[in-house]
């Protein structure tokens, strides 16, 4: 279970660092704590073409009155394991 | 990789704090068809936006409307028009559910007995001989006796070209009268003959918007960068334009791929159905519209763009709390 996690939140930075074409960041580098909103910079627009990414590859649905909870890395890996 | 706070000191960190979560939600409502003045070039009239939907009179209506949009998530309503002043009891009914901004002309003053925190924006086009040649009247005598010393009202200056070297004139008749200023510049094709921006006239208008505010920084709510951005039309290696601007109306922007925009913004027309394409007209050429608003919301939708240097993150910082001070998001 904890390997699940580990294993979607170095995926989820995967998708960020390709789908918004982040500079200086490797998904191991990439600190699943930080703030992505404030820190980083995600805007719902980013969240958003994230989420479609996440979506089709875990199969899952994720609702866009949920963006605002998906504050770091990590919250999203939990965010899909519970829903897969 | 980049982090705000791997860019800014305590101070600048601060600063930033206090307006990461504001989420501004707006969205520009014509409050009615109909004006006091007939200004040339007025986008509303000269594009005949005043006729594209027939104006809705029915006051319960509009607070019906009103109370989805704060459903919708609006946090910001723009009133414009027209003149919505003529029509007090539906800026009221905005006024009395949303944080409410209410551009006007200044020529029928809002009673704040009524409205005691409304944030006026005062139009005002140039000089005395600029005012009569394009609005038929000089109104800055009127729209002063009624707001002086108002400390939630400001003037929004659109500089033409002819006031190059004259604008520190205007902010002192400003500064007089107890009011602050926010400049903003006239579009280039608003149908007004020999008020044609040229290279050169913008690059003097910039350093002059900046003198301004160097000089008079607790009278000009502005900022450098914002200068910088409409004089140029550039941000980085960007260009401003139908293909890059974030004000338009979300639910029928067709384009491919979207740009960075203002989430769920629609402006709409008095019918309360009729959404127009943009902030500003139709008719308009993105490729030299000088709106403002456009112009500061493409640097504020754009925060990631600028997590690449301290100068480029203080910039962005500078242009939100414009706008959020223009908007009373934050003090002046
Ligand atoms: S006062 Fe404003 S709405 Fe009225 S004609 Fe002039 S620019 Fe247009
Ligand atoms: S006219 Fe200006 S505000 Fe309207 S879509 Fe074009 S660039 Fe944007």
């Amino acid at each position: 279970m904890a390997k699940d996690v580990e294993n979607i939140t170095i995926r989820i930075a995967e998708i960020m660092i390709n789908e918004l074409k982040l500079e200086d960041v490797t998904p191991e580098t990439f600190d699943p704590e930080i703030d992505l909103v404030d820190e980083v910079g995600i805007d719902s627009m980013d969240l958003a073409t994230v989420a479609l990414v996440v979506q089709d590859e875990y199969g899952i649905r994720i609702d866009e009155d949920d963006y605002q909870k998906l504050t770091t890395i990590r919250f999203i890996a939990e965010y899909v394991q519970e829903r897969m | 990789m980049k982090t705000v706070s791997s860019l800014l000191d305590e101070e600048w960190h601060k600063r930033y704090k206090s307006i990461s979560k504001l989420n501004i939600r707006s969205s520009i409502y014509d409050v009615t068809n109909r004006c006091n003045l007939r200004c040339k070039g007025c986008f509303f009239f000269s594009s005949d936006e005043d006729k594209a939907a027939k104006e809705e009179m029915d006051l319960q209506k509009w607070e019906v409307f009103i109370d989805r949009e704060k459903e919708r998530g609006v946090n910001l309503a723009i009133l414009i028009g027209g003149e919505p002043t003529i029509c007090l009891d539906r800026v009221e009914a905005f006024y009395s559910r949303l944080p409410t901004f209410c551009a006007t002309n200044g020529l029928i003053k809002v009673p704040r007995d009524r409205f005691p925190h409304l944030m006026v924006g005062i139009s005002l086009w140039g000089d005395e001989e600029d005012e009569k040649l394009l609005r038929g009247k000089d109104t800055f005598p009127i729209s002063s006796r009624n707001y002086e010393g108002d400390s939630h009202a400001y003037y929004l200056y659109t500089i033409t070209p002819k006031q190059i070297g004259k604008t520190e004139r205007i902010v002192n008749r400003i500064r007089d009268v107890g009011l602050k200023i926010h400049m903003q510049l006239l579009s280039n094709d608003e149908g007004v003959e020999e008020f044609f921006w040229t290279h050169e006239e913008l690059k003097d208008i910039r350093a002059e918007m900046d003198d301004m505010l160097d000089k008079y920084p607790d009278v000009v709510i502005s900022s450098n960068y914002y200068h910088e951005v409409i004089t140029t039309g550039k941000m980085f290696d960007r260009q401003f334009g139908w293909g890059e601007c974030p004000s338009v109306t979300e639910p029928i922007d067709r384009r491919d791929p979207r740009p960075k925009h203002l989430m769920g913004f629609i402006r709409w027309a008095s019918d309360l159905k009729t959404m127009h394409r943009c902030c500003t007209s139709e008719t308009r050429d993105c490729s030299t519209c000088k709106d403002g608003a456009a112009h500061m919301s493409w640097v504020m939708v754009n925060k990631r763009a600028h997590i690449r240097s301290e100068q480029d993150l203080k910039n962005w910082i500078e242009v939100y709390e414009m706008f959020a001070k223009l908007y009373q998001f934050i003090p002046w």
